[in-house]
């Protein structure tokens, strides 16, 4: 059923939350995953650089910019993670971290304590090179968006391989380094098939349904789509990770709109501006969106502090919240469905 | 017609120009000159294919630092991946080139972005107009930081871009009066950045707080820019910075300067730059012969430096090996013998950092004098380091392309056991027509002797491979180029 143009959804820009935070603290730094516990706290997974790693754990905060904790840091033990990639919760909130350096999958328990881990490195079944995204589906089972062998696999919770589906290239059902993944609520299974520049549409049991979208920047089409998030109508919310914007499409794939950013200073901004008279004073002259020389999206994005700069991941939090995480802006923007 | 048979033919020719113009070359990229022949392969480099370096979608979803780029080591690895993957690496020889004399720092400027982007900005000018490249220079957000521009005003100069362009960018020292900077850096004034104010700030910071780096934008000031007569090398009027340029350019002292640069680059090791105002070049012959080609082409860069690889003074015996490779130059060329890279790995930052332990910190010059070159690259501990990240590069016989040249010395060789000699004239000429001594060649064949037969077709005899191709890597005759 296509949606009538009068009835197409909308966003409205609501709140920023965050803070570039690469010594630690409050805040995120280089952040790729964002996921919200059932109680409605949001957890935000940071990557860090590579040489400069005191920013790489798994913050925790809420819509009221409250600051929690941290859970992890980064490391090669147990527990720890090196190139953290993606998280989840299960239907218990324990908490599952996939890394693609170390190459596998961490649990920790609700309480954010250490359970324990599993994954094997390979292209066999069961074995993953570079776990890059991940969802439970309504078995409980958790999908695991295997990249490099261009494939998905289910496993139960415990680790045990169940089945997987797909293969490298760019036919039906076939992916190019696959990188977020959403079971909607109706159970079917989308994955955001990153060099295909397309969202594919699964079965519950990993049958092909359909695929969407083409190479392109204009409006409806894809450049390196890095994540997708349904809601209980079947509106799917798609990061357009190389165009540095959100776009949405009804459960027919028609374009119902595109956000570009509107990124504010954060409480947690506001507090570190406030105290430092300078920059305070500078900042008051900023004029956030200068006009450019350049038509880039990235490099656009480079430029326009208030637009998503790489934006990573997409979650909703309840069905009417729409949070998007920019790695490049440590910080997520929350939209409201309007 | 060029042959491709072993040492002593234009193989070594090709080498010599490849070495120099690019980085130690593949034997796929000596085979494919080769067919070319000497003139050919000098035309391939001014009409290069594609690039096709990794791409920069698959680096910034690995490496999300890299996007940013918020320290040196994270862009200089954008660099890093890009000179081991290229297809033009004389397109990346030419930006290591700009980069050494117009050297700008991360350092100061705390945003490997803009850094990047004046990289990106030589390979696209290096080869054309002078008088292109010094306005793209002098609109370059990162240089306009790096030397203050920005403080440089209408009614309160600052003078450090304006002496340094003079100073060590176009003329060199002795090209010009005090007064004659003064001039310059009036007509640079409202050559600025948008947002200046805070960018500074947050610059001098040093800070990523709040959210990340915004990338720098050029941006003309009509209210901050002197527009008074000035008295420029002996000519009066109301210059801007592009007439000021074009003074420059027109004026004999630049191209001299700038040959004399490309002759310490790609020809042969140059006093260092301080000395050049009270020792003139070694080469004056060769330096007449670029200044030539300068005026003889609209300023071009590309004409000198044809002009210098077409010429036989380059294509000389004496100018062989007769430069020390650049850290930048050593790594490159042993990670692309070694077979590059397919996709983004945490091994990159071994060789961004490699570069900088050796001395030449990618995007992180000491100074802006940049980095002296020759003699000052090799120390003790310089060349432990060179030795052994070489070593350790090549030691793998499971990468790409070692496995590559175990695989031809096993088609050479489809009888199995290899002579050592014969193995060692194999091995110097598929890693790249690589000169050695006659007295180390004698050592590596000893080593090799004692090895116990060695056979390509096997796992063992690659191992063995690898292990004298480090041996090659360590010797004296490979830190020349």
């Amino acid at each position: 059923m296509t949606t009538p143009t009068s009835a197409k959804l909308g966003l409205e820009y609501r709140d920023t939350n965050g803070f570039g935070a690469a010594q630690g603290g409050r805040g995120y730094h280089l952040p790729v995953d964002i996921a919200v516990r059932s109680d409605g706290r949001i957890y935000v997974l940071s990557r860090s650089a590579l040489n400069s790693f005191r920013g790489c754990n798994i913050g925790i905060t809420d819509l009221e910019h409250n600051w929690f904790d941290k859970i992890g840091e980064h490391g090669k033990a147990p527990g720890m993670m090196d190139w953290p990639t993606a998280i989840v919760f299960d239907a218990n909130d324990r908490l599952f971290l996939a890394d693609e350096s170390l190459q596998r999958i961490t649990i920790f328990d609700a309480g954010h304590n250490y359970v324990g881990h599993w994954g094997t490195h390979g292209s066999g079944d069961g074995e993953f090179d570079g776990p890059a995204g991940m969802d439970f589906d309504q078995d409980g089972n958790l999908l695991v968006v295997d990249e490099k062998n261009h494939r998905v696999q289910r496993y139960t919770p415990d680790g045990e391989f169940i089945s997987s589906f797909g293969s490298e290239g760019s036919g039906d059902g076939q992916f190019n380094y696959p990188w977020g993944i959403t079971v909607a609520p109706d159970g079917r299974i989308y994955v955001a098939d990153w060099r295909n520049d397309r969202i594919q549409r699964f079965t519950h049991e990993g049958e092909f349904i359909d695929a969407y979208g083409t190479s392109g920047r204009e409006e409806g089409q894809l450049d390196r789509p890095s994540d997708v998030a349904v809601d209980s109508t079947g509106n799917i919310f798609v990061t357009d990770w190389g165009n540095q914007r959100l776009q949405v499409f009804d459960s027919d794939w028609n374009f119902q709109t595109s956000e570009r950013g509107a990124g504010e200073m954060s409480p947690w901004a506001l507090e570190y501006i406030d105290a430092n008279a300078d920059e305070k004073a500078a900042r008051d002259v900023f004029d956030p969106y200068p006009e450019l020389d350049v038509d880039d999206p990235h490099e656009v994005s480079a430029r326009t502090e208030p637009y998503f700069w790489d934006p990573a991941a997409v979650a909703l939090h309840g069905d009417d919240l729409v949070l998007v995480l920019e790695t490049s802006r440590h910080r997520f923007q929350v939209y409201e469905k309007t | 017609m060029t042959t491709t048979t072993k040492s002593g033919t234009d193989l070594d020719l090709i080498a010599h120009l490849l070495r120099r113009a690019g980085f130690n070359p593949t034997w796929d990229e000596l085979q494919e000159h080769a067919a070319l022949g000497y003139d050919g392969a000098v035309d391939r480099l001014f009409n290069p294919g594609p690039a096709d370096p990794m791409p920069s979608d698959v680096i910034r979803r690995y490496h999300p630092d890299q996007t940013i780029t918020q320290i040196a080591p994270s862009s200089g690895s954008v660099w890093m991946y890009r000179m081991s993957t290229t297809k033009t690496p004389f397109e990346e020889k030419i930006a290591l080139f700009w980069h050494r004399i117009f050297a700008t720092g991360q350092t100061k400027l705390i945003q490997g972005k803009v850094m990047l982007t004046q990289i990106e900005m030589f390979r696209k000018y290096g080869l054309g107009s002078f008088r292109d490249l010094l306005i793209q220079l002098s609109q370059d957000p990162a240089m306009i930081l790096w030397l203050d521009n920005q403080d440089n005003h209408k009614d309160n100069i600052n003078e450090n871009y304006g002496r340094e362009i003079l100073e060590l960018f176009a003329m060199g020292v002795g090209n010009y009066t005090e007064e004659d900077i003064k001039e310059c850096s009036r007509a640079f004034t409202g050559w600025t950045i948008a947002n200046m104010p805070y960018m500074s700030i947050r610059m001098r910071n040093n800070t990523l707080r709040p959210y990340g780096y915004v990338a720098w934008q050029y941006k003309f000031d009509p209210e901050d820019h002197d527009d008074g007569e000035k008295t420029f090398l002996g000519e009066t009027g109301n210059f801007n910075g592009e007439d000021v340029i074009d003074i420059i350019c027109k004026n004999p002292a630049t191209p001299a300067f700038i040959a004399r640069h490309i002759y310490h680059h790609f020809v042969a090791d140059e006093l260092p730059v301080p000395q050049w105002p009270f020792e003139g070049p070694k080469d004056p012959a060769a330096i007449q012969l670029m200044v030539d080609a300068y005026f003889a082409n609209d300023y071009s860069i590309g004409a000198m430096l044809r002009a210098m690889f077409e010429s036989d003074i380059f294509k000389s015996e004496e100018k062989r090996h007769a430069r020390i490779k650049s850290p930048a130059e050593l790594i490159v060329g042993t990670l692309r013998m070694a077979g590059g890279f397919d996709w983004p790995t945490q091994e990159i930052f071994k060789a961004t950092a490699a570069c900088g332990y050796m001395g030449q910190s990618l995007l992180a010059p000491v100074s802006v004098e940049g980095w002296m070159g020759g003699d000052d690259w090799i120390s003790t501990g310089s060349m432990v380091q060179r030795i052994n990240f070489a070593s350790d590069t090549v030691g793998d016989h499971n990468k790409k392309g070692i496995r590559q040249i175990v695989d031809r010395v096993a088609e050479r060789h489809p009888e199995g056991n290899v002579d050592p000699e014969e193995l060692l004239d194999d091995l110097l000429e598929l890693a790249g027509a690589i000169h050695v001594e006659s007295d180390t060649l004698a050592g590596i064949v000893t080593y090799a002797s004692q090895q116990g037969g060695i056979d390509p077709r096997t796992e063992d005899g690659a191992a063995k491979i690898a292990s004298i191709l480090q041996l090659i890597v360590s010797t004296r005759e490979y830190q020349l180029v």
